[in-house]
């Protein structure tokens, strides 16, 4: 990895640990001055910027990337904006409204890398969570970001240390992968062995004998229904909710078996919990 | 034909779905109204399921999608447990804040005031007591039951 890729990394996440830490609510609820919000965002936005510029650029030749990876940029600077405002907004009702922020921005990820049927999914499913958020929110929190508790925040400094340092172990790890800002391709080259997609693998890694025994395995692995590609051609990509439906019910059957039982074992649960009457209630009743 | 998605777009990918587990891990270590955390709890999750479809994209598979169908399952069970705990919560205290549940701690940890905390108040240190060990904490103690079912007392 580049020196400059790091340096970058640490610069960005600490402006935006500065700016994250002047936006959060502090103190004992009093009103802030109007400085320390500037400064705060003037800091957090300083700090988004240098994590974009972490990214590798698009490719600008044919249009169609260069329009790809403005969005990319327009999302992810929209996810990221949207988080940092959800989690310092005095008021839940506009914490709500910035998550709305950045689960269209996740949406439009996803749309970007390919997954359509879970972009729509992930708008629907959260549309309908931030509607029930705001009815809690109408429900009991009647005082309109003017309660103490919205107005301070536990241990703010420490909090933010703790996230950002972790923000920036991920980012200085992912520094080390290559990139159009991480120009020492030679260096990472061993890495990169390690992160060839599954399918390249295995026709390059036991090349020798079709009948060879881990060959055979990995094939079986790899069956034709979990690739995104016709015969793994990435120039006849599958349609999305058909593949992915094949893919759900053919090799991941349990899967759906497992995750209708959570539901079912969650909904009694909520039940449970949520129910006025007390637990013994009804048997003495009757 | 190579694939067009390369590992630095998976790099981009990563990097945006790190962030968003971190803001939303900041919101819910920092803040004290229980929605606004229930909705970083989310954006933590948004950050995993951005990387896992980032994944399979980069691997050619169904996998990282199907993960993410698993997770948004997940956030739904999740969704209904948190809004009823928070209904509950919300009658037997009248208060969104999480910081009057502190009595739900360990004993032996003693509830801070988080005012006073914010305050900058330096707490007494001990530094001259009898030396003391870390301990393993044991589970939550159940808090004290109202007199009256909390049931009853609603508004």
């Amino acid at each position: 990895m580049t020196e400059a890729s790091s340096i970058l990394a640490t610069v960005g996440v600490l402006l935006g640990a500065i700016g994250t830490y002047l936006l959060l609510p502090q103190g004992r609820g009093e009103d802030k001055a109007r400085a320390s919000y500037v400064a705060g965002g003037l800091f957090a936005s300083l700090g988004l910027i240098g994590f974009l510029a972490l990214m590798t650029l698009p490719a600008l030749s044919p249009l169609d990337d260069l329009i790809a990876g403005s969005f990319f940029y327009l999302f992810a600077a929209g996810a990221i904006g949207c988080g940092v405002m959800t989690v310092t907004s005095r008021s839940p009702v506009y914490s709500a409204l910035w998550f709305a922020g950045v689960a269209v921005s996740t949406a439009g990820l996803f749309l970007l890398a390919g997954a359509q049927f879970l972009a729509a999914g992930n708008t629907i499913v959260y549309a309908g969570a931030i509607v029930v958020t705001f009815l809690f929110v109408i429900m009991l929190a009647q005082m309109e970001g003017k309660a103490a508790y919205d107005r301070s925040s536990r241990s703010p400094g420490r909090a933010v240390f703790t996230s950002f340092l972790l923000l920036w172990s991920l980012a200085y790890c992912l520094a080390g992968l290559p990139g159009s800002r991480r120009e020492d391709v030679a260096a990472t080259a061993a890495a990169e062995d390690r992160l060839r997609p599954g399918r390249v693998l295995g026709a390059d890694f036991f090349p020798k004998a079709a009948d060879a025994a881990p060959r055979v395995a990995l094939e079986r692995s790899l069956r034709p229904s979990s690739s995104l590609f016709i015969e793994g051609d990435p120039a006849r990509p599958k349609p999305n909710v058909a593949g992915l439906g094949e893919a759900l019910y053919t090799d991941h059957l349990l899967t759906v078996e497992l995750a209708g039982s959570i539901l079912f074992v969650a909904l009694i649960a909520a039940v449970l919990i949520a129910d006025p009457k007390p637990i013994g209630g009804a048997g003495k009743a009757a | 034909m190579t694939d067009p998605f390369s590992i630095e777009l998976l790099t981009n990918y990563l990097l945006v779905g790190a962030a968003l587990f971190a803001l939303g891990m900041l919101g819910f270590i920092a803040r004290r109204n229980l929605i606004v955390m229930f909705l970083s709890a989310e954006m933590m999750l948004q950050g995993v399921a951005l990387s896992l479809v980032a994944f399979g994209r980069f691997h050619g598979n169904w996998s990282g999608q199907i993960f993410t169908i698993v997770i948004l399952t997940i956030a739904a069970c999740e969704a209904s447990i948190a809004l009823a705990l928070i209904v509950v919560l919300y009658n037997r205290r009248s208060s969104l804040d999480v910081t009057v549940w502190q009595d739900v701690r360990e004993p032996g940890i003693e509830p801070v005031d988080v005012a006073a905390e914010a305050r900058g108040a330096v707490l007494a240190t001990d530094a001259d007591g009898t030396e003391t060990y870390p301990t393993l904490t044991p589970a939550g103690v159940e808090p004290a039951h109202p007199i009256r079912p909390w049931t009853e007392r609603r508004r």
